[in-house]
């Protein structure tokens, strides 16, 4: 499975979204999903999928469905050339 | 000697011209010397557990440095830790433990022989004892190198004018500023004298003449319903005006100095709900606990049921870190379920409000949400003032009855002020909301007050000295100082 489409599971199976709901507007706060709490679980979620640890530190950059790219990108995730 | 005393505004007057009369390379032992004397001033014997605390941190840090393996390192940084909660724990719980356990053994009728030991708690030790662990977790993780002057680091566990009772700051912000070379620069003289001149304020002219009040009627075994949701409510006032007013003077006392100290507070009675409370109120000691306990604790869960549970432990322990007594516990447990039962509620409530057609009128439903939280804030604070459990469900239960909120029982129990306190209350309340008012429309009252003409920023400057001098109350000490 691509990164990009394990990012994509992530979300959906964290926030309990539908399969067919358009992710890549999804802002932080901008939906009752992904709440503070819902926060939490999706940065557990992406942990496991990617085997990375997100510190509490950049927690709060991670404030949509890019900037969640852009973090685990920075983690070593290649969405790019895959 | 307290903050709100001639006494230390001399004592920093003369601290502030000293340190600004000598080289930088000396300032560290000046602010040193004046934070030991200042605590000195407040309990001298307990200086030396704040210099025996403050070597342990600063040598476990270097240790924790100095270990090759991550699991090294975090087995020092898990014994320093486990070191600096056991002399917290000694001094602030032992009571309370000893207390609970042999209640325990006497319903079970066992043995229990430990007696009870007269422990005086040391002032402020909660507050250096979590900026201490925050120290060394930091270490551990990386975010920050272990600090080798032992000078600047004594004054990071010291520093006066936010050792007694915060903002909780890390080593990471504070530390970097008191090695920068700080010159006398007006904006911040002038900026740290107005915030120290309205925690004089909100603590003499708010808090002090509500204390005896509030505290009249917790302290009366027969108080109405009426009597104690009215002093509950003056109680919250009370504790706000109290504790941001000991921020205000920290934080302008250490801007005149040129240190920038975190906010504390940002008008947590307009909180819309719970979660958003605990972002407004004591927010150093809020981001604490969720730096270091509520995410450590959320690391790998994966349902709302067992972020649920972390939540309620995170609530507890602020609960506990508050106060030894059952009391605190309960408080903590309840502001616990408060924010599970909002999260578990909230598409249920979102259907009300459209249902009711609240939501077609934000401006009332904020202010709907706005009224809903400070009433269940206001309910928790019951069992966070009083003096025991038994009294708190008492008053927990007149709270909660409708009779104790008909308006004729609340004007009846006005009359525990005299019409002249009441009067003066209330003028500088609205005082207190009209500065509020304006910090919601702009950034800062005092950036709006600037743009004034000199006489307007004059005449509000000399209202809130005169006030203070003229109308008021001094001798309470301040409730978080206790913790």
């Amino acid at each position: 499975m691509k990164n990009i489409e394990k990012y994509r599971n992530a979300f959906i199976e964290a926030l309990e979204l539908d399969e067919n709901e358009t992710l890549e507007e999804l802002a932080l706060g901008e939906s009752s999903e992904w709440d503070s709490l819902g926060h939490m679980i999706l940065i557990s979620t992406l942990e496991e999928a990617f085997d990375v640890s997100i510190d509490a530190d950049v927690m709060t950059e991670f404030d949509s469905y890019q900037t969640g790219i852009d973090l685990l990108t920075r983690l070593g995730v290649d969405f790019a050339n895959e | 000697m307290t903050f709100i005393s001639i006494e230390f505004l001399l004592f920093f007057a003369v601290i502030v011209f000293t340190y600004y009369s000598i080289p930088h390379r000396w300032r560290w032992i000046l602010l040193l010397a004046a934070s030991y004397s200042f605590y000195a001033s407040l309990n001298s014997y307990f200086v030396l557990l704040l210099l025996a605390s403050t070597a342990f941190s600063y040598v476990t840090g270097i240790i924790i440095e100095k270990q090759e393996t991550k699991q090294q390192k975090k087995r020092v940084m898990l014994a320093g830790i486990c070191v600096l909660l056991f002399i917290l724990g000694w001094f602030k719980y032992f009571n309370f433990v000893n207390d609970s356990v042999r209640a325990i053994a006497i319903y079970m009728n066992w043995n229990y022989g430990v007696p009870y030991q007269e422990i005086v708690m040391p002032i402020a030790i909660s507050f250096y004892t979590f900026q201490a662990v925050s120290y060394l977790v930091d270490i551990y993780k990386g975010k920050l190198k272990a600090e080798r002057h032992y000078g600047y680091f004594s004054i990071y566990f010291a520093f006066f004018p936010q050792l007694v009772a915060g903002p909780i700051e890390r080593a990471k912000k504070l530390l970097p500023q008191f090695k920068v070379e700080q010159t006398l620069k007006y904006e911040n003289l002038s900026y740290g004298m107005k915030r120290i001149a309205w925690g004089f304020f909100k603590k003499t002219l708010i808090a002090d003449r509500l204390a005896p009040i509030v505290a009249s009627v917790y302290n009366s075994p027969d108080a109405t319903g009426s009597e104690i949701v009215l002093a509950t409510i003056l109680f919250s006032i009370q504790l706000y005006a109290d504790f941001s007013a000991l921020s205000d003077i920290a934080i302008g006392c250490a801007r005149i100095l040129g240190i920038k100290l975190t906010e504390n507070f940002k008008q947590p009675h307009f909180a819309v709900s719970i979660g958003d409370f605990w972002n407004r109120w004591h927010i150093t000691l809020s981001t604490w606990l969720r730096d270091y306990i509520f995410i450590p604790l959320s690391k790998g869960k994966k349902k709302r049921s067992e972020i649920y549970l972390v939540i309620v432990i995170t609530f507890l322990v602020s609960g506990i870190w508050h106060g030894a007594a059952w009391t605190f516990v309960l408080w903590g447990l309840i502001h616990g379920f408060y924010r599970v039962f909002g999260d578990h509620t909230k598409h249920v409530r979102g259907k009300m409000a459209s249902f009711t057609r609240l939501d077609q009128s934000p401006s009332l439903h904020k202010w709907v949400k706005i009224a809903i939280t400070f009433l269940l804030v206001c309910f928790s604070r019951v069992f966070f003032r009083s003096n025991s459990v038994a009294e708190a469900f008492e008053n927990a239960q007149l709270f909660l009855t409708p009779y104790s909120w008909r308006p004729a029982g609340l004007i009846d129990a006005l009359q525990l002020f005299s019409l002249l306190d009441l009067m003066i209350f209330s003028f500088f309340f609205v005082i207190v909301q009209l500065f509020h008012y304006i910090e919601r429309k702009n950034t800062s009252t005092w950036d709006w007050l600037s743009q004034r003409p000199a006489f307007t920023r004059y005449a509000v400057y000399v209202l809130i000295v005169v006030s203070v001098l003229i109308f008021g109350a001094t001798g309470q000490g301040f409730v978080y100082g206790g913790f």
